[in-house]
């Protein structure tokens, strides 16, 4: 039994504690395809108890050629629906390995990978918190939803507000109705809040909001303290293969440069090779030693370090001159009007490459003031002229994916 | 031409014999006409800064889209 055993969980309309899960009936190894939170829970909690070996994600997210990687690897492919248990695809006959967890990372490169954890290297929160009220939106089986729930599992007083993704628009009335106090989201996330209903968002008595997922501007922090003056607003950089690795509680955007190349046995050591982040971590999963690369790119502005993008994609070389997409793509955040912004490069004549812009304006933005020339300005005053968007798309909503991404 | 000239806080002249290094019209403005040209019509253009160097006035830029286009 698990510390967090009666902890409350408030998940597909129903409201049970841990202990008042109800088991599955399921074989292991186990790939759970989880029809609701709820069932995502049940998976978790036999893991918990029975140690089944367990993939869990959604229908959704696994399409048939995912099925038959993971049914030749060995999982039986299940899906779990209110309780009931429907075998999708029988798994090769081998033996399973006790305790062992699998996550499938998110693919941006590719097809999804498994890597491998234990309910206990995805614990990472060990200290006793003060008593919380958490909201999980994330999709089940991710890493984040995984941090979420090992810290209700294994901690006292930690409630669960499970959210499902056709509640995604209108959560935070779910999450006041249920005295939420902590929630964990993308940037992505946090400002389709603010942009779809900032009153109702502002009714939400949070105490501790986290993001990660994406890179994280200090715009989107800054309009989280204008809406919560007294909570803690922390940053995370995690990752399904590092773990979480990077913890930032002070508000601002990027970490200090003094927290490079500092070793510590049981936390993890950062560094910066070229322009790429560097990770040493205790809670990265099987398989993995010694300093990771991890395709994110880093640009250290005014002594700390902002991780602004995959390294593949966030450099544009327009002409010659270099320039970072996430540092274009937070200068148009930082603009008042600016709800959210995705930048990316184009094909163009002459230059090569030029850089090109989609945003959504904040729904309070004049519209006939703010446009494309307005936004070409703000980003000329604060960046060289081959770094300044010269094609700008307003589109009418923020694109959220199940993620809670939207691969800015 | 104009939007592009607007964007970057400058006014297009009427004359098309205008000078385009007086006017302050620079190859990435050449770039960005092009891909608004792109957006309008659909098609990609290709061409290279050398095919550009007979090109310096207001009505060599049009006449110059003008010709690939119709290429």
């Amino acid at each position: 039994m698990s510390a967090g055993e009666d902890n409350r969980i408030v998940a597909s309309g129903r409201r049970l504690t841990w202990r008042e899960l109800p088991l599955a009936d399921l074989p292991s190894p186990v790939a759970v395809l989880a029809a609701t939170g709820l069932d995502a829970l049940v998976a978790a909690r036999q893991h918990a108890v029975q140690g089944t070996e367990l993939v869990l994600s959604t229908p959704t997210r696994v399409d048939p050629e995912l099925r038959d990687e993971l049914a030749d690897a060995g999982f039986t492919v299940v899906r779990l629906d209110d309780g009931d248990v429907t075998v999708v695809e029988k798994g090769r006959q081998r033996a399973a390995e006790p305790e062992r967890l699998w996550l499938l990372t998110s693919g941006s490169t590719g097809r999804p990978k498994r890597v491998g954890h234990t309910l206990d290297s995805l614990t990472t929160v060990r200290g006793t918190q003060e008593p919380r009220t958490w909201l999980c939106p994330y999709s089940p089986g991710t890493y984040a939803w995984w941090q979420v729930v090992t810290l209700s599992l294994t901690q006292p007083g930690q409630d669960l507000v499970v959210i499902e993704p056709s509640q995604l628009d209108n959560w935070a009335q779910i999450a006041s109705e249920h005295g939420v106090t902590a929630a964990s989201g993308t940037p992505t996330f946090w400002r389709q809040a603010i942009y779809r209903d900032g009153e109702a968002l502002a009714r939400v008595p949070l105490r501790q909001i986290t993001l990660g997922g994406e890179p994280v501007d200090q715009a989107i922090l800054d309009q989280l303290r204008e809406i919560f003056p007294a909570a803690r607003i922390s940053w995370i950089y995690a990752s399904s293969e590092l773990g979480a690795s990077i913890v930032v509680h002070d508000g601002r955007a990027g970490f200090p440069r003094e927290w490079l190349d500092r070793s510590a046995a049981d936390r993890p050591s950062i560094s910066v090779d070229g322009d790429e982040l560097v990770i040493r971590s205790p809670y990265h999963g099987v398989g993995l030693t010694g300093a990771v690369r991890t395709g994110d790119r880093v640009e250290i502005i005014d002594g700390r370090v902002h991780i602004v993008g995959r390294l593949n994609s966030d450099e544009i070389n327009v002409g010659g001159s270099k320039i970072s997409a996430g540092l274009v793509r937070h200068v148009l955040t930082a603009h008042p009007q600016v709800a959210w912004a995705r930048v990316t490069s184009r094909k163009a004549p002459i230059v090569g490459r030029m850089v090109q812009a989609e945003v959504v304006l904040a729904p309070t933005a004049d519209r006939t003031v703010i446009d494309e020339s307005a936004l070409v300005k703000w980003c000329g005053d604060r960046l060289p002229d081959y770094g300044v968007p010269r094609r700008i798309r307003f589109l009418d909503e923020i694109p959220v994916k199940e993620t809670l991404k939207s691969d800015v | 031409m104009a939007q592009v000239m607007k964007n970057q806080g400058k006014v297009l002249p009427d004359d098309d014999s205008a000078d385009l290094r007086e006017i302050g019209f620079r190859s990435l403005d050449f770039s960005e006409l092009a891909l608004r040209v792109e957006d309008e019509t659909g098609d990609e253009l290709n061409f290279d800064a050398p095919g550009l160097r007979q090109i310096a006035t207001v009505g060599d830029v049009l006449d110059f889209l003008l010709q690939l286009q119709s290429e």
